[in-house]
């Protein structure tokens, strides 16, 4: 392993580290344990397979929504509106699955799905692309703006056509077991999802290092003025980038609808596309980064989780969002301090050499 | 002699990943021009943007009139007297010199009819013709650097750093600014005055530091040096004189590229270019002097494709390309060596290996089984690195890394290849040290020889002399005349840059 990666994994356990122990000086407050919280809370996960199982559960969508912001980040161009497409990716699921739960077989009922919510966040993003590229939209607005639109779109579906049976909930009729997707760990929820997510992150690596396409979109990102003077034209990219991004968040609501739910509700997952953004920088937009960053996160939030359910200790849920956000600003703020260190590293090694010389 | 008003003493500077100064001492006296020169990258604006508190030194002292001193920033440097003006500019575009002037120094309610006439005064005490109430945006670039040195002079500057000054300026402008450099110091202020331009050194200097690598490689007096010694010094090496062209013909056949009264006009403001008209041939080097800004990166762009015309026909192969994208174009074979490798040329944050297939990353070339090969692009950016000489650790370094010279000597190599019948070359000197602008007139003359076209842009009248066949100038948007080698002395060159016309110029 090269020292650098050794220096980004050191950095980010320190976070983490420093993260958790703020946290637990709240905790302190509310005349909680932590210490006594957290190692009941993390032999809970690391012992129980079914709980370790929920971390990839947990990180599985994060990993999506996560690759969809990095992937426009590398083309110098910022979607906030991953959560907007997953919810398009979401009604896609729900509606093929509803539409030919019955009908077709599982596994080509599932692959069918795959490619439509893909289509569906796929077309939410081209369009922010395309208002990018023609109107010189602030795809930045256009995108944040966006998952309010699709959001309100849902809530009127869930109210009308996708309404469940009962007409009880705003939520919609539970899906046909043939259109789940099967679970990969027996004795855990971890579903084929995970392994689309994870397959998805290498492949998104592999089309932006490897591919001309992938060169392209960053040499947009990094400089347009001299990819248009290589012939590149911006905006194609622009409109290309968005596409796949608003595909990969969509995504999501294939391993959301099929994989977890089995059916969809008002306000779902609510907060995956604002977690995306900030694993995605924590990642440093590093597809295979994302991978971790996100299994960080699920792993977090499983904490967190299992910590509410501690008996007897009624620890609020605010405080679990809190932990969250903390150790993901210690994370953020170590990013700097690494290139920090790094350059001041850098620098006592020709300090040496100039001595020397 | 009197105590030195500056006095450096072994100022070592180090960046995260090079020296940019070790060990560097001199001083400059008061009423002294020091000249400071060296390649680029030789570490002469990094000692002086010490001086001036931009940067801080991580060794050694620094004395003013006597007294150790700590530089913590530019307001320190102002405290004690020092001004600098950078390279690029620091001025607000769209306020007017006034403004800029009284930036940062003015109080309270601003009387800008007192300030205009004040800085009028001061303006005409030293010569300078300035409109006081125009929009900086709006003035010449000659001015703006006037602009910037009023600046420096409004608080009181004894000690008056200047970077690279006449890079941006005609001949004329230059002529000025060294008048005006000798009349300051003779008001008992110091110059220090940083240039890789041997003939303005010995013009204008006192006291002459050589820098090379980021030391001091000598510190001499004008009058006890010439220029073959401070070339020897700068280089460590002789330079070898490049061949004169021969007085050569081009039949029509061989024309390669055609411009015909092509005009590029814009709104509410006069054409960028009006009624170019000029042929290059296979085996041409056809030079287009001139003051930068006068029309010569809209012709570049025309021809690469980023620039549309409003009338006019360009000729490519004896077939009209103006309708033409820029990927037609490359694939066309027209190279582009852009004026500003930094935004056109290079993508800085990207490894060297992916700059070279930025222009063929639509062609096949680099691709096995659907994905980029590794392999065959690092070995052929590799062959370039060995071919051209450039100082890189290899494909996979970060072209941000690379010192201007051996960024340029990529953009070249890659525009050579993409350029497989012309290449636009527009300023590929600018800035670089005499080793890259070897290398970069012999890579020139290399391509002519092999038949390819070069077009040739630039605003250094040495370089065009040498160089080109034909020698067409541009003022204001327009061709003042097609002249071949040899038939212009450098003053009538000199006119015509600043539009007289050819019989003016007699």
């Amino acid at each position: 392993m090269k020292r650098g990666h050794l220096d980004v994994i050191a950095f980010n356990v320190g976070a983490v580290v420093i993260g958790l122990i703020i946290s637990a000086c709240m905790l302190l407050f509310m005349k909680i344990n932590p210490a006594e919280v957290y190692s009941v809370a993390f032999l809970k996960i690391v012992t129980d397979k079914y709980t370790l199982g929920e971390v990839l559960v947990k990180s599985t969508p994060l990993i999506f929504t996560a690759l969809a912001f990095a992937f426009t980040f590398k083309a110098n161009l910022f979607n906030i509106g991953a959560q907007g497409q997953f919810y398009a990716g979401s009604l896609a699921a729900i509606s093929l699955s509803l539409a030919l739960g019955k009908v077709l077989p599982g596994w080509l009922l599932i692959l069918l799905v795959l490619l439509a919510t893909f289509a569906a966040g796929g077309l939410v993003g081209g369009l922010i692309g395309l208002a990018k590229a023609k109107c010189h939209a602030n795809e930045f607005l256009v995108s944040m703006m966006s998952t309010y639109v699709v959001s309100a779109l849902m809530d009127y579906l869930l109210r009308t056509a996708l309404r469940e049976t009962k007409g009880e909930y705003l939520q919609t009729d539970p899906i046909s077991s043939n259109a789940y997707l099967p679970v990969i760990l027996p004795g855990t929820r971890v579903h084929l999802g995970f392994a689309i997510a994870v397959a998805s992150a290498i492949a998104v690596w592999v089309l932006l290092y490897k591919t001309e396409l992938g060169f392209r979109i960053r040499a947009v990102g990094c400089n347009a003025n001299a990819a248009e003077l290589a012939g590149i034209r911006s905006r194609k990219i622009f409109v290309i980038a968005f596409l796949i991004s608003g595909g990969l968040a969509g995504m999501a609501g294939l391993t959301e609808v099929n994989g977890v739910q089995h059916m969809l509700l008002q306000d779902f997952n609510s907060s995956i596309g604002s977690f995306g953004i900030g694993i995605a920088i924590l990642a440093n937009g590093n597809p295979i980064g994302v991978i971790f960053a996100s299994l960080l996160f699920g792993f977090m939030n499983v904490m967190g989780t299992t910590m509410g359910r501690l008996p007897g200790l009624n620890i609020p849920s605010s405080i679990i969002d809190f932990i969250e956000g903390i150790v993901m600003i210690c994370v953020i703020i170590s990013y700097f301090l690494r290139h920090r260190y790094n350059n001041s590293q850098e620098k006592k090694k020709l300090k040496k050499e100039g001595a020397a010389a | 002699m009197t105590a030195p008003v500056v006095e450096l003493k072994n100022v070592s500077k180090y960046f995260a990943k090079v020296i940019a100064n070790k060990n560097v001492s001199f001083c400059a006296h008061e009423g002294e021009v020091v000249a400071l020169l060296g390649e680029n990258g030789a570490g002469k604006s990094t000692i002086m943007k010490i001086l001036y508190g931009l940067y801080s030194a991580d060794e050694g002292t620094i004395l003013i009139r006597g007294q150790e001193t700590v530089i913590h920033s530019p307001k320190d440097a102002m405290a004690h007297g020092i001004a600098m003006v950078q390279q690029h500019f620091s001025l607000v575009p769209t306020h007017t010199v006034t403004e800029n002037i009284i930036l940062g120094s003015a109080r309270g309610r601003i009387s800008l009819k007192d300030y205009d006439a004040k800085i009028r005064a001061l303006a005409e005490s030293y010569g300078f013709d300035i409109p006081v109430e125009s929009r900086v945006g709006e003035l010449a670039v000659g001015i703006q650097q006037k602009v910037e040195i009023l600046k420096a002079l409004y608080l009181n500057t004894k000690i008056l750093i200047l970077d690279e000054p006449t890079a941006v300026l005609t001949p004329q402008e230059s002529e000025n600014l060294m008048e005006f450099i000798k009349k300051y110091a003779a008001q008992g202020n110091t110059v220090i005055f940083i240039t890789h331009k041997l003939k303005e050194v010995m013009e204008v200097a006192d006291q002459i530091v050589v820098m090379r690598d980021g030391a001091v490689a000598g510190d001499l007096k004008c009058a006890e040096t010439d220029e073959h010694a401070l070339a020897r010094l700068m280089m460590g090496q002789d330079l070898t004189p490049e061949a004169k062209p021969e007085d050569r013909e081009f039949s029509d056949e061989s024309t390669l590229l055609e411009l015909k009264n092509i005009t590029v006009r814009q709104k509410n403001a006069p054409p960028l270019l009006e009624d170019v008209s000029f042929r290059l041939h296979a085996g041409e080097i056809f030079g287009i002097a001139g003051v930068s800004g006068n029309g010569q990166d809209e012709v570049c762009e025309v021809i690469c494709g980023s620039r549309r015309i409003t009338e006019g026909e360009l000729l490519y192969c004896g077939r009209s390309i103006a309708g033409d994208t820029i990927r037609q174009r490359i694939d066309a074979g027209i190279g582009y060596v852009p004026v500003d490798r930094y935004r056109d040329g290079l993508i800085m944050d990207m490894t060297l290996a992916e700059n070279m297939m930025l222009k063929s990353s639509f062609s096949r070339r680099w691709v096995s089984r659907g994905l980029i090969s590794q392999k065959v692009l690092g070995d052929y950016t590799s062959d370039i690195i060995r071919e051209y000489q450039v100082k890189a650790t290899g494909p996979e370094e970060i072209a941000r890394s690379l010192s201007g010279g051996n960024q340029q000597k990529m953009v070249l190599a890659r525009e050579i290849d993409v350029g497989q019948k012309m290449i636009v070359f527009n300023q590929p000197t600018r800035g670089l040290d005499m080793g890259a602008v070897d290398r970069i007139h012999k890579s020139m003359l290399e391509e002519r020889r092999k038949g390819k076209g070069v077009l040739l842009i630039s605003t250094e009248l040495s370089e065009i002399f040498e160089l080109s066949d034909r020698i067409a100038i541009m003022y204001k948007g327009r061709i003042m005349g097609i002249y071949r080698s040899g038939e212009l002395s450098t003053e009538q060159i000199g006119l015509l840059m600043a539009g007289y016309t050819g019989k003016e110029a007699g």
